[in-house]
């Protein structure tokens, strides 16, 4: 233990050890339960406060944000924090297209960032470059509560923490009412197939509900996996072994995708993740699926059409409401040279207080990882962003329901569940299900059941 | 004096001169800087990419050897996707290579004529090289936008095709040929330049005596430009055809693949598997499969330079 640290609670009764031990084994049985409860006893493990070294470097990469100014709070506090403890801090940012293969280049060399970002479940694919922070987020657990189903299940790996919740990127609806109203669409659809009932209506108005289904690394998984799930498809079973995706459900919900199609929603297999963003500011589409980035930055920079756009939650499928957002997490490197600092900049960064300022600034674009911010007054502040708030408790992570693995992670960023949507979406809606059905099945195959 | 000088000499220094005095040690020894740079560039890489091909090494974590366990996997993998991208990767280096040889012989043919402001639609014709890759791709994929495309905008207007004009990223046909025809803008001018520098040093006496001969231009052209023209069009077609095989930065920002891996090429691919989905020893076997038949078109194109006229 470094010099200086101090230890919270260090003695185990043997009430403490059973405690432990039978939540150990719970975890082992049923993990998926675990996580969804949290993944912590009552009590708590004994925990370890991190202390920042005087005159250390730390360098943290990370993705540029949609909303600037948010990126600008997040680089201000970290500064803040370095000058406090005499550390020099680093924040490096890159889009979100390069942040994967910078990290794949310092995991490969076993150098480069003190922290990185791990976006969905890199720390499933990058596990032995993550140090292991379980001390660390326990003691954010004791201060904040648990922590996100989806951001827990991405990042423990096989029972430890391997990155610290930071944050999720909620995906809802964003729409224009006054193009709504003129199509005699009163509110934005609660049901899937309702929402291919507005869009025949919006249809006449010229503007459409539009949406991809390419290969864009958040817009088309945060579009297609809730609907495949909605009507009670799955990639995979919960094993994470036996591929489940040639099913009825999975027909019922390609078959609601082209119905959608044919009646009026647009897809795109062209569009990339801004290329929404782009068409809505332009005023080419009626709504599309996306981060709240689209209504905020209407609303502090283009002011166009701020009064007539409005958000909405996912539509209900037959099998209840699902939602994929995008999920950030922290990990601190194996070869950081000052490890300890950084896990110790990380937690201050998550004090309530300072995180509950940088989400002030992103303005609803992003929500926190823990209890403690669920009533985070960002989205009480204006009733439009509540339909952020509201996709956070249904969201799942991709290759649900199993947990996610290096197979998951790989069927993800082959965009095998877009594909097969838009294999059957092509030609005005009417390709073949089977073939597409049959295709997702084949690649998935080749991924879970390799050994 | 010349034995007192000699004695004066010490021994490590009269050895150094004698190899420097002896053509072939000195020419080693002049090659071994060249060698440590080749050797750690690109031969060390290059047995690292084999060595991972034949591993079942993920990212941060070199594997334990597993033979041709990762090319059996890609090669009987019945998803066709590593076949789409094999005919893909053929289809694009070909079609592309075809184009740009026949620009690239127009241009230079064009520019190695006197008109007014040569110099500057010279130096112009390099634009596409000097933009930044990724920079000069965006600006494509905005003009390939089927909301705000620009061609789009102009085939409308001149009543070419019917508004909105084609979706040039979103049809399998369309993207295809979309990524090509990049490809074929930002690989021409190097064929252009290296066809005009070839044929700056053509003689002029060649094409004097020709015409006294009363030689069309046309037999100019193929008696003596393209003849004499022909290292340097081996050299740039092994060079351009290598480049284009393993061509990534374009189709990935263009297209990524999509739609459903109809774009897919192996660079791609490889990536797919190595970087993002972390099996980097699978990535390295799709990158290297096509190694052997790139390795006979290289040794056939050598072959054909030092074959005598």
């Amino acid at each position: 233990m470094p010099k200086g640290n101090k230890r919270t609670r260090s003695d185990w009764s043997r009430r403490e050890f059973l405690k432990t031990a039978g939540v150990a084994a719970a975890t082992l049985a049923f993990p998926e339960i675990i996580i969804s409860c949290g993944g912590q006893s009552s009590t708590g493990p004994s925990t370890t406060i991190p202390k920042a070294r005087k005159g250390a470097s730390i360098r943290l990469l990370q993705w540029t944000s949609f909303v600037k100014p948010a990126d600008a709070e997040f680089k201000r506090q970290a500064a803040e924090w370095g000058a406090a403890n005499g550390v020099t801090v680093a924040i490096e940012t890159v889009t979100g297209d390069q942040l994967q293969p910078k990290t794949a280049a310092a995991v490969e060399a076993n150098s480069g960032p003190d922290i990185i970002q791990m976006q969905y479940g890199w720390p499933h694919l990058y596990t032995d470059s993550c140090l292991d922070v379980s001390n660390e987020v326990n003691i954010l657990i004791g201060k904040l509560g648990k922590p996100d189903p989806v951001n827990a299940a991405f990042c423990q790996v096989d029972g430890k923490w391997r990155a610290i919740p930071y944050t999720i990127v909620p995906n809802a609806w964003t729409y224009r009412t006054d193009y709504f109203q003129q199509a005699g669409v009163s509110s934005f659809p609660k049901t899937w197939d309702e929402l291919t009932a507005a869009a025949a209506k919006l249809k006449t108005t010229g503007k459409h509900i539009e949406q991809t289904d390419g290969h864009a690394y958040g817009d088309s998984l945060t579009m297609w996996n809730p609907v495949l799930w909605g009507f009670g498809g799955k990639e995979v079973n919960a094993d994470g072994k036996t591929v489940a995706i040639n099913s009825k459900e999975t027909r019922d919900a390609i078959r609601w995708a082209q119905g959608a199609v044919q009646a009026g929603f647009v897809v795109h297999p062209e569009w990339l993740d801004p290329d929404n963003n782009q068409a809505y500011h332009a005023d080419r589409i009626s709504g599309t699926l996306n981060g709240a980035s689209i209504y905020i930055r209407e609303k502090i920079e283009f002011h166009h059409y701020t009064d007539v756009t409005n958000n909405a939650p996912m539509p209900s499928g037959p099998k209840g409401t699902f939602a994929m957002n995008l999920i950030f997490n922290h990990a601190v490197m194996k070869w950081s040279p000052d490890a300890e600092t950084a896990k110790a900049m990380l937690l201050a960064l998550m004090e309530k207080d300072t995180y509950l300022k940088w989400t002030a600034i992103a303005a609803g674009y992003n929500a926190g990882p823990f209890d403690a911010f669920h009533n985070d007054p960002v989205f009480a502040a204006d009733p439009k962003l509540k339909a952020f708030q509201d996709v956070v408790a249904p969201g799942k992570w991709p290759g649900w329901p199993a947990l996610p693995s290096k197979k998951t992670a790989q069927a993800q960023t082959q965009y095998i569940v877009a594909d097969m949507f838009a294999k059957a979406l092509a030609n005005g809606g009417t390709g073949d299900i089977e073939a597409a059905v049959k295709g997702a099945e084949t690649s998935l195959k080749a991924i879970f059941e390799r050994p | 004096m010349g034995t007192a000088t000699r004695a004066a000499v010490p021994a490590w220094s009269r050895r150094r001169v004698r190899i420097f005095d002896r053509e072939a040690p000195l020419g080693y020894l002049l090659l071994v800087p060249t060698l440590l740079v080749l050797g750690i560039f690109l031969l060390y890489p290059f047995l690292f990419g084999i060595w991972l091909s034949i591993t079942d090494s993920e990212l941060g974590n070199l594997g334990k050897f597993i033979g041709l366990g990762n090319y059996r996997f890609e090669l009987r993998n019945t998803d066709g996707v590593f076949y789409t991208a094999l005919v893909n990767t053929f289809l694009y280096t070909g079609i592309t290579t075809v184009f740009k040889l026949g620009l690239g012989l127009i241009m230079a043919l064009l520019l190695n004529q006197a008109f007014p402001f040569r110099r500057f639609v010279r130096a112009a014709l390099l634009l596409p090289y000097i933009i930044p890759t990724v920079l000069s791709y965006e600006a494509w994929r905005w003009m390939f936008d089927p909301t705000f495309s620009v061609i789009n905008w102009l085939l409308v207007h001149i009543h070419l095709v019917p508004y909105p004009g084609p979706n040039w990223l979103g049809v399998t046909s369309n993207a295809m040929a979309a990524l090509m025809i990049v490809n074929v803008w930002r690989g021409t001018p190097f064929y252009a330049i290296a066809f005009l520098a070839g044929m700056q040093v053509i003689p002029v006496d060649l094409y004097e005596a020709a015409r006294v001969d009363g030689a069309t231009r046309w037999k100019q052209f193929t008696n003596i430009t393209l003849p004499l023209l022909r290292p340097v069009l081996l050299v740039v077609l092994l060079l351009s055809t290598i480049l284009t095989f393993a061509d990534f930065q374009g189709p990935f920002v263009l297209a990524n693949g999509a739609p459903y891996n109809s774009t897919q090429l192996l660079s791609i691919w490889a990536y797919q598997w190595g970087i993002p989905g972390g099996a980097i020893g699978i990535g390295a076997a799709i990158s290297l499969v096509l190694f052997p038949l790139l390795t006979l078109v290289v040794a056939g194109v050598l072959f054909l330079l030092r074959r005598p006229e």
